[in-house]
Order: structure tokens, then C-alpha cells, then sequence
């Protein structure tokens, strides 16, 4: 079986306050995998403990417990951390310097040597920074800053990419350049482990998710695995009496009614029966739509659940 | 080539603080004012050149040897800004994300601020043979006691702040540097007049950096304008202690930073 590219065992890290008793547990026996090739979507809600898990992944924290493993070496791990293109989350560069210039600092420190600058134009040019050569990093827009994140994490090739929300700051293009980017990426074998809020772009890309909430593990596993069996269907009917709807809302439809006529939301498995039901009380079918599960759906289902349980 | 251009980037970060900027510039127009009173003065003086050599003379060493050790501040400060600031800006994920041990990270770091101290004793330096030759005096000395004896000072101060900013924080550190460089000047070998019994004394001596003996004023003064003379092997003990002393506190710096959160909780 191959390594996966990352690898989280029960692993837990608490935050004390100093000359408090409080003590915030921002992991608990949180377990997951991504492997190699895979593109795997992290998320959860704010303060989920997503960037916390990004940061252990890095060396940037150490963990209380547990094990992680980065392409089969530890977190910080030098010939780990010679495969990886980070994005944190809120990126901060020096501002004095310009685009170039810190791509050249970068590739210094990736001990890559500069090829009379053409990897430095290249990758301006792929985030759609050229022209903007001599323009310091200080008089960037947000979305400018988070372009050149990105371009420095693709500076040394890397077989890893770990981006902590890389769309935010980003316009609607800017976000669908990264999208496309990812795609790319993901085409060539690249493994990408990325956080977002924005899930039905994250849900065109990848293959896997993970999704956590207040420091638990909520869900792991393949998307398309997990949004199967979720599909439902959408029947819309002139109208709908009263011990009708009680019967199909015992059938676990959602109802909602508008001046068009009355919507039924059921699971596909139902929709004969259902159908049939609304025949027999003399309703009629004005139309029949499927409505696919989405990552979203998922999402506020599980941590709703989540939070519901708790 | 990591640690170079770390190295280099801390340097132009440091020429580029803000607070950094407005100390040099007190301190520029501090010296100019100083210069201009002083031409003034020995043009007045000319009738008299004794009087003015025992007043004024003086006041200068004193002033040259106050900017000297506000270099120690300035070292302290630059090495405890320069770490902390990447840590609270969170620059400091973008380096460490890249093949970079933490010990690199520090090394370029602690290599940029001797940069630019090595740039303010080279201004000093200067400042040292201008004010000599204003007023009257020729420094005899070989210069490079002048300008390594300050920056192997410098290096102490630095490292200690560097260390004590892996675990405080910066304000903090820079308040703990002032009051050992108070205490080693209180408990020098040169320094009889002490409150505490003489093996407290000289164990306090031995724990603190004794940075005296690093001053280059003990062969040169500016009233004098002569360098003492003393054997090589004095410099090389005074200088090797000096680089030792740094070089333990530098090492303790790597293992204090070894297993710091880089990131804010």
C-alpha cells in the first residue's frame, strides 16, 4: 500500500492561557489520510481547528499527541518540506520588497538557482502578476498578495500543496484562475490539501474531504462516496390538502409552498411512492426535477448534526 | 545561500524600521549639533588651545563613549525586533515553510543585525577620527580596535536579546539586556565600589558578560587620542572570551527556539 501524503493519528493539541486555568482544546483525537495524487478539501466552521491542523502539518505547532506523518517524514521535516508549496491563511510578505524580488528570496531559500529569471516572469505571469515588476508588495490589493502566495508556493515544483483558504482576498476571476490552477495540478499528479469556505468551488475539484468541527473529526472519506445516496428529487404539484401533506410529510418530504404551486424536496428512493400518493389524492404533477447532493449539503448537514448532538 | 539571503533581507528589513530610522536620526542630529558647537567653539578657543583641550575633549569621549553604548540597545533591540517581528507579522511561516532549519533561520537572522551594527561602528568609526581631528588629536591606535572590539560587543548584546525573545517578549528582553549591561558595568574588574561581599562579586562577574573588558575605551580615549599599547595576546584572550560568550548565548538561542510555536495560538 503506498504512503499517503498525510497522515493525522489521534492526534490532539490543547492551547493554555498563561496564568489561567484555561485550556481551549483545539484538537482532539483527530485521524485522517490524504493520499498521494488526491486533491482533499479540509474543512469545517471558523474555529473548527483547520489552520491548528495546517500549522501542526508544517512543524509551525507540535502536536500533545498523537502522530503526523508529511510524505512519509515528520512535520518539519527538511526533505518533507523540500516537496511542499505552503499558502497560509492571511498571508503576510515583506512589503518592502517587490513580487520578483521576493520570489527570488524564496528560491534562495528553496536552494534553487535563478535561470537568468524566466521561472521568476513565468509564474508572475501564470498568477497574473506580470507588469506589476516594480510595484512593492506593500501597495499590493489583498488579492494581489494572495496571487504571489500562490506563485511562491509553486516556486520549487512541489509535489505537495498546502493552501489555507487560497481564495480569500480573491475576486470571482481571480478565484476562477485558482480553481484552474488546482485542476492543472491535479492533472499533472499533484497532491493539493486545501481549507475553504467556498464549497461548491472546492466540490468541482477534489476527491476527498475531510470536515471537522470545534477540534472533532466530524466526517473523512471520498467525496463522491459520501454524496452518494443523497440525491433527491423536487416534485411540484398545483396543490397539496391537508391530509395529504401530513401523509407526505410523514414520508420525510420538505414542504414549501409559492405562488406557483407547492414544492415537495424527497429522496429519490421515494418518488414513485410519493408520486402515486399524490395521484391518489387527486393532485396534479406539474413537474419532476432532480436535485443532486452537493458538498454543501453535506456540510451543513453533518456539523448541524454535529452541533445538534452536542 | 539560505542563510545569506536571510541574512540580506533582515538587513533591509532593519534599515527600514520605522523606530529604527527615527533613533538613527536623533542620534545623527544629536552628533551634528555636537560637531558644529565644537568648530565653533575652537575657532573661539583659538588664543587658548589648553582650555579648550581639557573642557571640551572630555565632554566628547563622554558623549562617543553614551552613543557607543547605545549601540548595545540598538543591537539588543534590532536582534529582538527582528525575530519577533516575523513571528507577529507571520512572515516567519512563509521562510519556514521553505527546506530552512530553525537554526538557519536564526543564524541569517543574528548575521543580519551584526550587518548593521557592523554599519554603525563603521559610523562611528568615522565619527571617532572626525572628532579627533576637530579637536585637535590624531588617533594613533591601528583602527581596527576601533571597530572590532564594539561589533564583537554588539554580537553579546544581541545574542542575549535573541535568546531571551524566543521565550519573552521583545520589550521585556530589551528591559533584561539594559539591566545586565548595568549590572556587568557595576561589577567590573575596574569597578571597586560594590555593595556585595567579593565572592558574590566575582561570581556575578563570571556570570555576566564582563563587556569592559571588551570596551575599546580601555586603550583609547578621545582626550588622549593614543591607543595604549598592549600585547596581541591581550586582544586575542579579550576578543576570544567575547566570541565565546556570544557563541554560547547564540547555541542556547537555537535550543530555546528549537521547540517555539511559530504561529499564534
Amino acid at each position: 500500500m503506498a504512503t499517503p501524503a498525510i497522515e493525522f493519528r489521534d492526534v490532539s493539541k490543547m492551547f493554555h492561557r498563561w496564568f489561567s486555568e484555561e485550556r481551549i482544546a483545539a484538537l482532539s483525537n483527530v485521524s485522517f489520510e490524504a493520499a498521494a495524487g488526491e486533491v482533499c478539501a479540509f474543512l469545517g466552521p471558523n474555529g473548527a481547528g483547520k489552520t491548528t491542523s495546517i500549522n501542526i502539518l508544517m512543524g509551525f505547532l507540535f502536536a500533545d499527541s498523537g502522530q503526523v506523518r508529511v510524505l512519509g517524514c515528520e512535520p518539519g521535516d527538511i526533505r518533507a518540506k523540500q516537496q511542499i508549496g505552503f499558502v497560509p491563511e492571511n498571508f503576510a510578505f515583506y512589503k518592502y520588497l517587490t513580487g520578483p524580488k521576493l520570489l527570488r528570496m524564496h528560491m534562495a531559500l528553496a536552494g534553487q538557482r535563478e535561470n537568468g529569471g524566466s521561472r521568476v516572469s513565468d509564474l508572475l505571469a501564470q498568477v497574473r502578476l506580470n507588469g506589476y515588476e516594480t510595484l512593492k508588495i506593500g501597495r499590493y490589493s489583498r488579492g494581489m498578495v494572495q496571487r504571489l502566495g500562490i506563485a511562491q508556493a509553486l516556486l520549487a515544483d512541489p509535489r505537495l500543496l498546502v493552501l489555507d483558504e487560497p481564495t480569500s482576498g480573491l475576486d470571482p476571476a481571480g478565484r476562477k484562475d485558482v480553481l484552474q490552477l488546482l485542476t492543472d495540478l491535479k492533472a499533472q499528479g499533484k497532491t493539493v490539501f486545501l481549507s475553504s469556505h467556498i464549497l461548491p468551488e472546492v466540490e468541482q475539484i477534489c476527491d476527498r474531504v475531510v470536515i471537522v468541527d470545534r477540534g472533532r473529526l466530524v466526517c473523512a472519506g471520498r467525496l463522491a462516496e459520501m454524496l452518494a445516496g443523497g440525491d433527491r428529487v423536487e416534485i411540484v404539484v398545483d396543490r397539496l390538502p391537508e391530509e395529504t401533506e401530513q401523509a407526505v410529510a410523514a414520508r420525510g418530504a420538505v414542504v414549501a409552498r409559492d405562488p406557483h404551486g407547492v414544492r415537495l424536496l424527497v429522496e429519490a428512493a421515494l418518488k414513485r411512492e410519493l408520486v402515486e400518493a399524490l395521484w391518489i389524492a387527486g393532485c396534479d404533477v406539474i413537474a419532476m426535477n432532480p436535485v443532486k447532493s452537493t458538498l454543501q449539503d453535506l456540510f451543513l448537514k453533518l456539523v448541524g448534526d454535529y452541533e445538534g448532538a452536542k | 545561500m539560505k542563510v545569506r539571503a536571510i541574512a540580506l533581507n533582515t538587513f533591509a528589513g532593519l534599515v527600514r524600521d520605522k523606530l529604527l530610522i527615527v533613533i538613527c536620526a536623533g542620534f545623527l542630529c544629536v552628533l551634528l549639533l555636537m560637531v558644529t558647537s565644537l568648530t565653533m567653539m575652537k575657532t573661539m578657543s583659538q588664543s587658548n588651545p589648553d582650555v579648550f583641550q581639557s573642557t571640551e575633549l572630555p565632554l566628547i569621549g563622554a558623549i562617543m563613549a553614551m552613543v557607543s553604548g547605545l549601540g548595545s540597545l540598538l543591537a539588543a533591540w534590532a536582534a529582538a525586533d527582528s525575530v519577533w517581528g516575523e513571528m507577529k507579522s507571520g512572515t516567519i511561516l512563509a521562510v519556514m515553510a521553505r527546506p530552512v532549519r530553525r537554526w538557519e533561520f536564526l543564524l541569517g537572522k543574528y548575521l543580519g543585525v551584526q550587518m548593521l551594527m557592523a554599519v554603525y561602528v563603521l559610523f562611528l568609526f568615522g565619527m571617532s577620527y572626525l572628532l579627533a581631528w576637530i579637536g585637535g588629536g590624531r588617533i594613533q591606535s591601528t583602527p581596527w580596535v576601533l571597530i572590532v572590539y564594539p561589533l564583537v560587543r554588539y554580537a553579546i548584546y544581541s545574542a542575549m536579546s535573541m535568546l531571551l525573545v524566543t521565550a519573552l517578549h521583545p520589550v521585556v528582553s530589551l528591559g533584561i539586556v539594559m539591566v545586565v549591561s548595568v549590572l556587568a558595568s557595576m561589577f567590573g574588574p575596574a569597578n571597586s565600589r560594590s555593595f556585595l561581599p567579593g565572592g558574590l562579586r566575582a561570581a556575578v562577574y563570571a556570570v555576566l558578560p564582563s563587556t569592559e573588558l571588551l570596551s575599546e575605551t580601555r586603550f583609547l580615549t578621545i582626550t588622549e587620542a593614543r591607543l595604549k599599547q598592549i600585547p596581541w595576546t591581550n586582544h586575542a584572550v579579550a576578543l576570544a572570551y567575547g566570541l565565546d560568550y556570544a557563541l554560547v548565548l547564540f547555541l542556547l538561542t537555537v535550543w530555546s527556539f528549537r521547540h517555539r510555536a511559530l504561529a499564534r495560538n
